[in-house]
């Protein structure tokens, strides 16, 4: 009896539509689950942005253009594919669009910037904090391209398989491993160069 | 969290356990990047973040902008529905105006001669003359006419090539 009753209630999965249910409610002009599809997507998207611009307001205003872009082209998504892959192909769109503009601008006055290490030393070992190779990587990515970037953030801080992100950018996965290869040679390049006392946690094994 | 010895053991692999130790526990952040140097960015990874602000004050601009566009989007399609009206409204004017000229054609048939002569009188166009202001010549011929009395005006002409033709 017990049994049956848990079953007559629904759980809060029954409840909860998955992205495409969700997506064909909007199409049958729902505005409300559209709010519904920003909020249950906002912290994927912003991360995501947040990692490949390295910078919170910038990531807002791209999360919030992806969101726009996502709800204008919304009739083009085809319900047989993910719809994350579809969504973070609009994100890696847009953040690329919005960081080879930034990166043109930005080049000449970045290329000679170090950034000043002050609580770790390196003779004495290393204590690495967190927000510190935040800050080291967004030093030291500034040398990779718009595209490099984006799949080195998708395959080593948001955890991706190479074949979802093929997907995602429409390309082999062979050119993805291509790309993580090169990303991860000029951020070593990099971290040498500019944060010797991180590079020789790397050099320790290679 | 898997314990710090079990992420040790396990430290090579990228499972989910693994790399959630490798994200949280900063003891073990410097052995993971000499087992992997790959982990040192791997360790920034991984945690959902929040957009400033927060989440529904985020959904809530991204919602605002949507209707906004939305409005502009429905006012756009009223404008591509507008240029069957515009072109009706053309239309209509164009035969005004054809009616019009037509008319005035016929109007101007008929009273073509006496219309004629002051349209031409129009045609005049008023002009400055040049005026010279000082005048000095050895070779001029300068002819008084003799008044008639008082109020007649006063001519004299002059007479020298070197002057405008048209003084």
């Amino acid at each position: 009896m017990a049994a049956e009753l848990r079953l007559m209630i629904p759980t809060k999965e029954s409840v909860e539509p998955d992205d495409r249910q969700l997506v064909r409610t909007i199409r049958d002009g729902d505005g409300e689950a559209f709010e519904h599809l920003v909020r249950r997507k906002t912290s994927k998207v912003y991360s995501l942005c947040y990692r490949i611009i390295g910078n919170a307001e910038d990531a807002k205003d791209i999360a919030q253009l992806v969101f726009i872009k996502l709800w204008e082209n919304l009739e083009k998504y085809d319900p047989a594919y993910a719809f994350d892959t579809w969504l973070y192909r609009i994100v890696t769109n847009v953040a690329i669009d919005f960081m080879r503009n930034k990166q043109s601008r930005e080049n000449a006055v970045n290329s000679n910037l170090r950034l000043v290490k002050t609580s770790t030393d390196a003779e004495q070992g290393v204590i690495v904090q967190r927000k510190e190779i935040e800050q080291v990587f967004n030093a030291v990515s500034s040398v990779l391209s718009p595209k490099q970037k984006t799949i080195f953030v998708m395959r080593e801080m948001d955890d991706l398989p190479s074949s979802e992100i093929a997907k995602i950018l429409g390309c082999r996965e062979s050119t993805v491993r291509n790309h993580l290869f090169n990303a991860r040679k000029l951020m070593q390049q990099q971290l040498k160069k500019r944060f010797p006392e991180y590079s020789r946690l790397w050099e320790e094994r290679t | 969290m898997i314990s710090c010895q079990n992420f040790r053991a396990n430290v090579p692999t990228r499972t989910p356990e693994v790399l959630e130790h490798l994200r949280k526990c900063d003891a073990c952040l410097e052995y993971a990047v000499s087992v992997d140097p790959d982990n040192f960015f791997r360790a920034i990874g991984g945690e959902e973040l929040e957009p400033p602000g927060g989440i529904d004050a985020f959904t809530a601009d991204v919602m605002a902008q949507v209707r906004l566009r939305e409005a502009e989007g429905s006012v756009a399609r009223r404008v591509l529905v507008a240029p069957r009206r515009l072109a009706a409204a053309a239309a209509v004017v164009v035969a005004i105006g054809a009616g019009w000229v037509a008319y005035e054609n016929r109007q101007n048939v008929g009273p073509a001669l006496s219309r004629s002569a002051p349209a031409e009188s129009r045609r005049y166009v008023l002009t400055t003359k040049p005026v010279v202001e000082t005048y000095q010549s050895q070779n001029a011929t300068i002819v008084e006419v003799p008044s008639e009395g008082k109020n007649d005006v006063q001519v004299v002409m002059i007479f020298d090539d070197s002057l405008p033709a048209d003084l």
